[in-house]
């Protein structure tokens, strides 16, 4: 589905190498989970996948669609859920969804079904009429994560998407993430969150100043760290490098 | 004063004009490009400047050959004064309940007033940039060619110094009582724009029917004439009941060092100082009371009802759902709003008061207008097409996303999508601004049927190129890292340097009519126009394609 290779990036003219030569593969199906300590490069790798940020070398390639030639054919089939939900606040909930779906060209029934579906389980059906400047801080990720699953991606991923949520709706995010998988679509997402990690991904990769460390599914991972028991403590013996 | 009050006053005057970034980047070398660009944009108003100031000396003379010098002062008060006035009212709206700083002031132990008075200290600062070029004529004509002696310098000085005090207090005392009875809860954006506008038209419209009055009465007297001759302040004394604090000013000036002159000094300072007094009272007891609030927005009706999604979800063309998310964008921005819609209105507004107030000064102009035709539906063109740039839309558009740009970028939005999308709401703006304009040449002449549809069709397309001028800039360099909308519209360059290429544009669209005109007619210069028009929105349509194909690739 999703390929990554050579892929680097500096910031500050090549003073900052976030970075660094970085290669991975998330199959068709799979959950594929991005860890590393603050300032990694997890966000700088996401925004390379998603079109925000070109890269200095390498090449992200979506099922033979390599992004940066072909923009728009990829945008297309993915969504993206930055860390940060910065949207326009000056519109309500239900004109950025149209606005949404009007860009990606979805179908008004599809629009109805998907809409009532994701903001019932995310309970902000309410609040969709309202502008979006009185929502909370969480309301405003609900509601970027209705739109990019209402586009329905082929590839679904998140910056942090956990981050800010309440345990019932982050649950439900995981859930709606199999469910996804489980129809033979991808989820790539960052975090800093083990448990998630741990229990919900099908393969990880940990980033540390750039560079990938380890890569593999759970099993994998604990038959290279000596200590084996969770994923925390191989996190931490591996990040740990000073 | 007390310390707070002055350390508040510095720090205000610092951000306002960013005065310690601007050191920064001096020493650093950094932003030279930016900096360059307004100095220029100031130059090349420079030659025009020059020639109004000329044309104001002979303004000088007609006034000085009927014994009425003081009117031509009190004109350059009254210009000054009104000028200062306008920009108060949108100054103060923004500083006083839209700037940055707000929350940040609020919460801490500060008075209302010193708030208020240390915004104002920086507010006179902008607005001396407004009003000297435009007083400083009138008196260096009037001083020089009337060789006046030194206390008539002395006292301009003063004048000069105190002259935006009243006006900048008056546009604050009037917006924040506006603040405070439209601080309504549920609509109050669009309450607010629509009464700013029902006021501005109710100012304009009082002002019109006093202006006529008095005029008409002054003129219908009798010994119009023979009063003319014995009071050499009569223009000025009959045209001063309007607004005494021009007059006031003139008096002081042209009476020099007399008892009337003094006494005139002292209304027109004094007018001044009671006023801010008067300001800082009423700061005291009502600024919060507008201001509070600001922040919080509606989150109404729906609360607790469940979406009927079916009625609101709708599809629709992109195209159209990107014009419609940006007009949504701007009229829910007060200051998108009145930016771009302001841009538009003044010019038909400043023409229908001229034509109606100006009375017999303006004969001339009328009948220049009345005489060429061809003139007149050209510069119409000219008008409505240069609209495209005023309004800033264009410049703006990109800008305007701000931090919300990561949707633009990450969503599969053709290129061309982009552009067209962004395009349709100037020219809707167009639309209104011509019409408008249409409604105030009909002040002078009315307009045949035809003539009215060349000027709106051909205005209204000759904006577009322009837009898009203004569209190319902003992509170049959009000003993303803004948190206050204001900063994306009226700090931005790019409006600036749209409006000098802008400019360049038409100047030269003008002057290949100039030249065409007299032997080929009004036809042909409309289909040069046409043909310049077609080809030029094709080229730059194109360029701006490709332009946001990379750029969107290449920002970070
Ligand atoms: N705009 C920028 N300019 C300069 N350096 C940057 C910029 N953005 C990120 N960096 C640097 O790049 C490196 C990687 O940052 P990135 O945001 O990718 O980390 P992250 O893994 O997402 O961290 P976090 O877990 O805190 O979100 C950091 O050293 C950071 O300082
Ligand atoms: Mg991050």
């Amino acid at each position: 589905m999703l390929k990554i290779e050579g892929l680097s990036k500096s910031y500050n003219k090549g003073e900052i190498k976030a970075v660094d030569n970085i290669s991975l593969e998330v199959k068709k199906g799979e959950i594929f989970g991005f860890l590393g300590p603050n300032g990694a490069g997890k966000t700088t790798t996401i925004k390379m996948i998603v079109g925000l940020l070109k890269p200095d070398e390498g090449e992200v390639v979506l099922d033979g669609i390599n992004v940066w030639d072909e923009p728009m054919k990829a945008k297309e089939r993915i969504s993206y859920v930055p860390d940060n939900p910065e949207i326009y606040d000056r519109l309500s909930g239900v004109e950025y969804l149209n606005f949404i779906g009007d860009m990606y060209g979805i179908r008004t029934e599809v629009r109805i079904k998907k809409i009532d579906y994701y903001s019932e389980i995310f309970k902000i059906n309410d609040s969709l009429g309202d502008i979006i400047s009185s929502y909370s801080h969480g309301m405003k990720q609900k509601l970027v994560l209705t739109a990019a699953l209402m586009t329905d991606p082929d590839l679904f991923i998140l910056d942090e998407p956990m981050v800010g949520l309440d345990p019932k709706s982050s649950f439900n995010l995981k859930e709606i993430m199999r469910e996804m998988c489980d129809e033979g679509k991808s989820v790539f997402f960052s975090t800093h969150v083990m448990e998630v990690a741990e229990k919900l991904c099908d393969r990880i990769a940990i980033i540390n100043n750039g560079k990938i460390i380890a890569m593999g599914s759970m099993e994998e991972l604990r038959r290279s760290a000596k200590e084996k028991e969770s994923l925390e403590n191989i996190f931490l013996e591996l990040t740990d490098n000073e | 004063m007390n310390r707070k009050l002055v350390s508040l006053i510095k720090t205000d005057l610092n951000i306002t004009f960013g005065l310690s970034s601007l050191a920064y980047n001096i020493r650093k070398g950094k932003r030279i490009v930016p900096m360059a660009i307004i100095a220029l944009a100031v130059l090349s108003l420079f030659p025009s400047y020059i020639f109004v100031v000329r044309a104001l000396g002979s303004f000088y003379d007609a006034f000085r050959q009927i014994g009425q010098q003081s009117f031509f002062l009190h004109v350059g008060f009254m210009s000054a004064q009104l000028i200062v006035l306008v920009f108060g009212f949108m100054y103060v709206m923004s500083k006083y309940y839209f700037s940055n700083d707000l929350p940040h002031l609020v919460p801490l132990p500060i008075k209302p007033s010193h708030i208020i008075g240390s915004k104002f200290v920086s507010l006179m600062v902008s607005e001396y940039l407004t009003s000297l070029p435009i007083i400083l004529p009138f008196i260096i004509i009037y001083g020089t060619r009337g060789n006046e002696g030194i206390t008539y310098w002395l006292i301009s000085i003063l004048a000069v110094i105190t002259l935006p005090l009243l006006p900048l207090v008056i546009s604050s005392i009037l917006i924040m009582i506006f603040m405070k009875y439209t601080n309504i809860k549920g609509k109050k954006d669009l309450i607010r724009t629509i009464s700013a506008v029902v006021f501005i038209a109710l100012i304009i419209f009082v002002q019109l029917k006093l202006n006529q009055w008095t005029t008409q009465s002054i003129i219908d007297s009798e010994d119009f004439m023979f009063n003319l001759a014995r009071d050499a302040n009569l223009l000025l004394t009959s045209a001063g009941i309007m607004y005494p604090p021009a007059m006031w000013g003139a008096l002081a000036l042209s009476k020099g060092f007399s008892v009337q002159g003094v006494f005139n000094l002292f209304l027109f300072i004094g007018s001044g100082l009671v006023g801010f007094a008067l300001m800082m009272i009423l700061a005291e007891k009502i600024f919060f009371d507008g201001l509070i609030g600001n922040i919080e927005v509606s989150a109404s009706k729906g609360r607790g009802k469940k979406l009927d999604s079916s009625s609101v979800l709708k599809t629709g063309n992109p195209i159209i759902t990107m014009a419609k998310k940006e007009i949504l964008m701007i009229i829910k921005t007060p200051v998108y709003l009145m930016n771009s819609v302001g841009g538009v209105v003044i010019l038909p507004i400043l023409l229908v008061i001229s034509m109606v107030t100006g009375g017999e000064s303006y004969e001339p102009m009328k009948e220049m207008i009345l005489q060429s035709r061809e003139i007149l539906i050209l510069g119409s063109i000219g008008a409505i097409g240069s609209f495209g740039v005023l309004n800033a839309l264009g410049a703006t558009t990109f800008s305007r996303e701000g931090t919300n740009m990561w949707i633009q970028r990450t969503l599969p939005i053709d290129p061309r999508v982009q552009v067209i999308g962004r395009t349709l709401p100037s020219v809707a703006l167009q639309v209104v601004g011509g019409v408008l304009l249409i409604g105030g040449i009909f002040f002078i002449v009315p307009l045949k049927i035809f003539e009215i549809i060349i000027i709106l069709v051909l205005g209204i397309t000759a904006s577009v190129p322009l837009t898009m001028i203004g569209m190319t800039i902003d992509i170049i360099r959009p000003m993303l890292e803004w948190t206050n909308p204001q900063q994306a519209m009226k700090q931005n360059l790019n409006v600036l340097i749209s409006m000098a290429i802008g400019t360049l544009f038409m100047v030269g669209a003008a002057f290949l009519g100039y030249l065409l005109l007299p032997d080929y007619g009004l036809f042909v210069v409309l289909g040069l126009f046409v043909i310049i028009i077609v080809l030029s929105t094709v080229f730059i349509y194109k360029l701006l394609v490709n332009l946001v194909k990379t750029k969107f690739m290449d920002m970070e």
